[in-house]
């Protein structure tokens, strides 16, 4: 069987071909996509698998945000400053825990938090 | 003769060949090595005397009659580290999964007793898949007379659990009531009940890994003291530890030559603090700066690292340093923090080992989630273990030092023989914006502009109290130093205690907080 799919990846869309060729054969395992495009289509596979490590940065302590160091889009390594967290009299940096990519950030400069209140998610 | 000797050889042989070649393969494709193997790396090179060798099990229920256990699955004797005795022994997973039964537990426990009697340290290697089911109660005898050992030998010789596998079930809690606990990542793992049963009874999915490696010990349980990549690194690590011990409890630790001169002036020492007191700093920078070629050890480094906990030398002489970490949740004392810092106070005192505690802290970490964990009991731990200790204990005054947390980081009141203080230490009852909102509550009232008295009456409250002085007029700070003189006055000051002897009212034991 031969199944015709159009796929969109990242506004731009491609015609790719499916064939069914059993489960039985060795072979069937590997892909029989036959993208018009097939290079741009292999990243935008690998990115649901980079996102296994997602992870939501909570507040350690109450306080206030007094500076955000990173935007949404940005890809941080473990250890990278985030945002600094003003608490107990002190301007503490946030860091990431992992390498990831910030998904999305759901604080400001000003932002009041408590401990355990997301701030920013890595995908 | 000649015929016996042969025997010997024989007998010998086959007990040294463990599981035999496939299982050792099976062990090192796991990128372990065997008992034996540990062993030889671990121990100065030809200084293993191994102790009975020719013990056998004595179990005949569910066909054990049939099994041949070379060595009992777990290798035990005596040898030394750079020249020092210790006793050790070595679970064999190869020999029917390192499990453990009767005459194993017998093994394991001769070798803590003969490190009993001659006060020396004693080394476990863990890597046994656990109970040896077959041998019923006997296995669980086995176990009490291990945890039993393992409570009278707390606090009189070093007890080192290195978990080189899996250590599952009764089995954990014999690390926990040694005085570290060593693992090696990705194949080492602990946990009370496994991913099975925990499947089994709540439904949830986890791998060994993730429910009980090295990583979840050494950073979110704190059951896990150090760990390191591999093998042969914790068997370095492991080795480096007892370089900061003594053998016993009524020895000292070695004296380890150093060319680093005791007098050397630290001039950066001062740089490294920020004029805003909002701004956090590394204290490793400091540690490093202070004590004997910048060397220093540290322990549960990747738990509550609000607070560091590491070995270190001063003079060659090895010391317990405590210090508040800015760099990490404003260096707060909070449950994990006090829970840390008092155990490792308890090691310390136990093995005559000073300490040296680092002040700056902004305090106890306020929440109804410390409320509720029960911060009060755990922050008490603190308290007792510095109250408790009677090594010399030195305390240096670095920055903030409020309240309760100022007491608690071996304050003069909890019986520090000598406080020294920097010029920016800040030592008073709370932090100058509370104190000035409560004393000066009416005049703030009052004022035609509050928010600008509020900060007239702030930056006063600061200039007479943010400072050691008002402490050191009460003789509760011994003297305000020189940052660049920390390392020299440190020296002098545990030069100085050497002789130092302190006695407690007799009693059965404390009664400590947990």
């Amino acid at each position: 069987m031969f199944k015709k799919y159009k796929v969109t990846v990242n506004g731009q869309s491609y015609d790719v071909g499916v064939e069914d060729v059993g489960s039985a054969v060795g072979p069937a395992a590997a892909p029989v996509a036959q993208a018009s495009a097939s290079a741009p289509v292999a990243p935008a596979a690998a990115a649901p698998a980079a996102s296994g490590g997602a992870v939501t940065i909570k507040a350690p302590m109450p306080g206030t945000v007094l500076s955000l160091k990173v935007a949404t889009g940005n890809p941080v390594k473990r250890g990278d400053v985030l945002m600094i967290l003003e608490a107990m009299k002190m301007e503490n940096e946030i860091s990431a825990p992992s390498d990831g990519v910030v998904a999305a950030i759901r604080v400001q400069a000003g932002s009041t938090v408590n401990t355990g209140d997301p701030m920013i998610d890595l995908a | 003769m000649e015929s016996k000797l042969k025997d010997l050889a024989v007998r010998r042989g086959r007990i040294t060949a463990g599981g035999g070649p496939k299982r050792v393969a099976a062990q090192h494709d796991k990128g372990k090595m065997t008992a034996r193997e540990r062993i030889e790396s671990f121990l100065d090179a030809g200084s293993f005397v191994e102790v009975d060798a020719f013990v056998e099990h004595r179990a005949t229920d569910l066909g054990m009659g049939d099994i041949e256990a070379p060595g009992e699955g777990v290798v035990i004797g005596y040898g030394t580290v750079a020249g020092r005795l210790v006793y050790l022994f070595a679970q064999d997973f190869t020999v029917i999964g390192g499990s453990l039964g009767e005459m194993h537990a017998a093994k394991i426990c001769k070798a803590m007793d003969m490190a009993m009697k001659v006060g020396c340290p004693c080394i476990g290697i863990n890597d046994s898949g656990g109970a040896r089911i077959q041998e019923g109660v006997d296995a669980l005898f086995g176990y009490g007379n291990i945890f039993y050992r393992n409570t009278l030998a707390s606090g009189v010789i070093p007890q080192i659990s290195v978990i080189m596998g899996p250590c599952a079930g009764g089995a954990v809690y014999s690390p926990a009531l040694t005085d570290f606990t060593v693992m090696v990542e990705k194949t080492s793992n602990m946990f009370i009940t496994g991913p099975q049963v925990i499947k089994a009874v709540t439904g949830e999915d986890v791998t060994a890994e993730a429910l009980g490696g090295a990583q979840v010990h050494n950073e979110i349980s704190g059951c896990a003291s150090l760990m390191f990549a591999d093998e042969l690194a914790t068997i370095e690590g492991v080795k480096k530890l007892l370089s900061y011990l003594p053998s016993n409890n009524i020895e000292d630790a070695p004296l380890m030559p150093t060319n680093d001169p005791v007098t050397r002036s630290c001039p950066d020492l001062a740089g490294i603090i920020p004029d805003s007191p909002n701004k956090p700093y590394d204290i490793r920078d400091v540690i490093g700066k202070v004590f004997d070629d910048g060397d220093y050890f540290e322990i549960q480094s990747l738990y509550a690292m609000n607070i560091v906990t590491c070995f270190a030398r001063l003079g060659g002489r090895s010391v317990g340093v405590i210090a508040n970490q800015p760099k990490q949740l404003a260096g707060v004392l909070d449950i994990n923090a006090s829970d840390k810092a008092s155990r490792f106070i308890r090691i310390c005192d136990s093995f005559n080992i000073p300490l040296v505690t680092l002040t700056d802290t902004a305090g106890y970490l306020p929440g109804v989630g410390q409320e509720h964990g029960g911060v009060i009991r755990h922050g008490a731990k603190l308290l007792y273990a510095y109250s408790e200790a009677t090594v010399p204990k030195l305390t240096i005054i670095i920055r903030k030092a409020y309240g309760g947390a100022y007491i608690a980081m071996c304050s003069r009141h909890l019986g520090a023989d000598q406080v020294l203080a920097w010029p920016s230490a800040e030592i008073a009852v709370m932090g100058p914006d509370g104190a000035a909102n409560i004393i000066f509550k009416k005049e703030i009232e009052e004022a035609e502009d509050p928010v600008a008295m509020r900060k007239d009456k702030i930056d006063e409250y600061k200039r007479n109290f943010a400072n050691p002085y008002k402490a050191a007029a009460r003789g509760y700070v011994d003297d305000v130093i020189d940052p660049s003189e920390t390392r020299a006055r440190l020296a002098s000051t545990l030069a100085m205690l050497l002789g130092k002897r302190e006695t407690r009212p007799a009693k059965k034991h404390g009664n400590t907080p947990v």
